[in-house]
């Protein structure tokens, strides 16, 4: 029970923010709500399938990128951080806390997921299961973050690194277009960018077509999370330094 | 409760070439509340770091309640706060959330957290501004906040890292109160600060640090006992007729000169023919001591 209340406090405190701002939720309605508008427009149903898909990944993938990391990381600059730590709060307490305070961001991208999928009559089966992979991405995503601005030397405006991070994870790969539009043997290339497994191990899970052997796609998660887990251990640090 | 909260023994910690701390040496008792003094860069912040658990000496001992700070900081965290120099309130909460949600996430209930942080709104004179969000506290109120969230959490051993910097007097004073007002009761506190004033008025014991060593410890009065002079007069230079002073320190057109007693007192005001030249005479306190034992028994230059 002291540990659920634990958690919700730092859930409280760092996810106050987007409660007392809740413009940025209505710009995140708008833009998921609008993208889903353009790719119907063009692409009809099969977009729309992908587009699930990729609102339940890149969604988390963003969460964690960008919202966790960067609270995270301004928590270091202003040594709040410090404060957590001689305290009886511990890093997991801490890093679920702040993942559950940040998940009012996520409502856009589920809440337009879920609805996208009723509304064009899609078997929603698969959405617990590609939500596990959510989970996955969003750890995923606040690591290699993390593991970026963790290193910085000097304090800078953390959200010019996450931001411009999460613009070339999620906007230039094979995310909202499929992989199968890559030229075939560019398609292992593609698997650089970690969203691109991702979102392939989430099209196998919805039958949906798959441009690679999802062996490959496996194969490239795994070592993204040894190599970003291996580079995040090394500095989030929960004191001791 | 007797022994000692706090044991430190050639305490060092070395950022990658250069040491930030060399060599810390002192020790505080239950109940205790000790001011680390010293100036900029002397190893303060380091040594209070170490101390939270938060950085790792590189050589030395140091132990918290009776515990090492390195095998046992789990067990040292259940029982002590941190206020960190230039700690952030979070600008969304208000002072009455940043206290109530700080004391749930160290594990309190939400009932007893919602009491004692309305109390503590009242203690630090946060009352009329509890509700309002940090986008529009004063610079003074945000620091009660952040005061207020450590002193709340009801530890046993207390760190405040420059806790009074930039407020003004009065926010001052509150803070003064309340610390010794929980010291009082049995809870130990370490407190940073440069501000020699703010140790000497509500220190019990004074550890001196320079140069990330520890130059002395005891309390303001027997530090202050080891000077060799009784007063400090301020001057202007212009009204000095050209007497030879021995013991000054030069701050430009003024000068600090030390009266090792009465009498030489009454022989350097007789050397004024206005005495409006004098600024002010004052007994020598915590600065003087401070300064005279880092210049190894000299008057500073």
């Amino acid at each position: 029970m002291k540990l659920l209340r634990q958690i919700l406090g730092i859930a409280v405190i760092n996810g106050k923010w987007i409660l007392r701002q809740p413009l940025w939720i209505v710009q995140s309605f708008i833009g998921v709500i609008g993208m889903t508008i353009t790719l119907f427009a063009w692409g009809n149903n099969p977009a729309l399938s992908n587009l699930v898909i990729a609102y339940l990944i890149v969604g988390s993938w963003s969460l964690g990128l960008n919202i966790v990391a960067q609270t995270i990381g301004w928590q270091r600059v202003d040594h709040v951080y410090e404060a957590y730590v001689a305290s009886p709060i511990s890093l997991p307490i801490y890093f679920t806390g702040t993942i559950i305070g940040s998940m009012p961001f996520f409502s856009a991208h589920l809440t337009t997921a879920i609805a996208v999928s009723l509304l064009c009559k899609m078997d929603i089966s698969f959405v617990p299961i590609v939500l596990l992979i959510s989970l996955v991405s969003l750890i995923l995503g606040a690591f290699l973050s993390l593991s970026i601005i963790l290193r910085l030397k000097n304090p800078t405006n953390i959200s010019a690194i996450t931001n411009p991070l999460q613009t070339l994870t999620t906007t230039l790969p094979p995310i909202y277009y499929p992989l199968t539009f890559v030229q075939p043997t560019l398609r292992e290339l593609a698997l650089i960018m970690p969203t691109v497994p991702l979102m392939e191990i989430g099209r196998w899970i919805a039958s949906m077509p798959t441009g690679l052997n999802l062996a490959f796609s496996l194969v490239s998660l795994v070592a993204w999370i040894a190599i970003v887990t291996l580079l995040v251990a090394k500095k989030l640090k929960w004191g001791l330094e | 409760m007797t022994g000692n909260a706090i044991s430190v023994a050639s305490l060092g910690k070395k950022y990658g070439d250069t040491w930030g701390l060399k060599s810390s040496t002192f020790s505080i008792r239950n109940g205790e509340l000790a001011v680390l003094v010293g100036p900029n860069g002397a190893g303060k912040t380091t040594t209070v770091k170490i101390l939270a658990t938060f950085l790792k000496p590189s050589q030395g001992k140091a132990e918290v309640l009776g515990m090492d700070v390195v095998k046992d900081y789990k067990k040292i965290r259940q029982r002590i706060a941190y206020l960190p120099q230039g700690f952030g309130i979070n600008n969304n909460l208000t002072p009455l959330e940043s206290v109530k949600w700080t004391l749930v996430a160290r594990g309190s209930s939400l009932s007893e957290a919602k009491l004692r942080a309305k109390k503590w709104m009242e203690l630090m004179d946060l009352k009329e501004c509890m509700n309002r969000t940090g986008w529009t506290l004063s610079g003074g109120e945000k620091r009660k906040v952040a005061v207020g969230m450590t002193l709340a959490a009801d530890a046993d051993i207390v760190f405040l890292d420059e806790p009074t910097t930039g407020l003004d007097v009065e926010a001052r004073h509150i803070i003064w109160k309340l610390v010794r007002d929980i010291v009082t009761n049995g809870t130990t506190i370490l407190l940073t600060t440069h501000d020699m004033k703010e140790g000497e008025t509500i220190a019990d014991t004074a550890v001196l640090i320079n140069h990330g060593e520890t130059v002395n410890q005891n309390t303001p009065h027997n530090l202050i006992k080891t000077l060799p002079y009784q007063y400090r007069v301020t001057v202007k230079k212009e009204g000095l007729n050209g007497a030879a002073l021995p013991d000054i320190i030069d701050l430009g057109d003024r000068l600090i000169i030390y009266a090792k007693s009465d009498r030489k007192l009454r022989d350097l005001m007789a050397c004024f023919s206005d005495l409006s030249s004098i600024i002010s005479v004052d007994k020598v306190g915590l600065e003087d001591a401070y300064l005279h034992l880092v210049n190894g028994g000299n008057v500073p230059k």
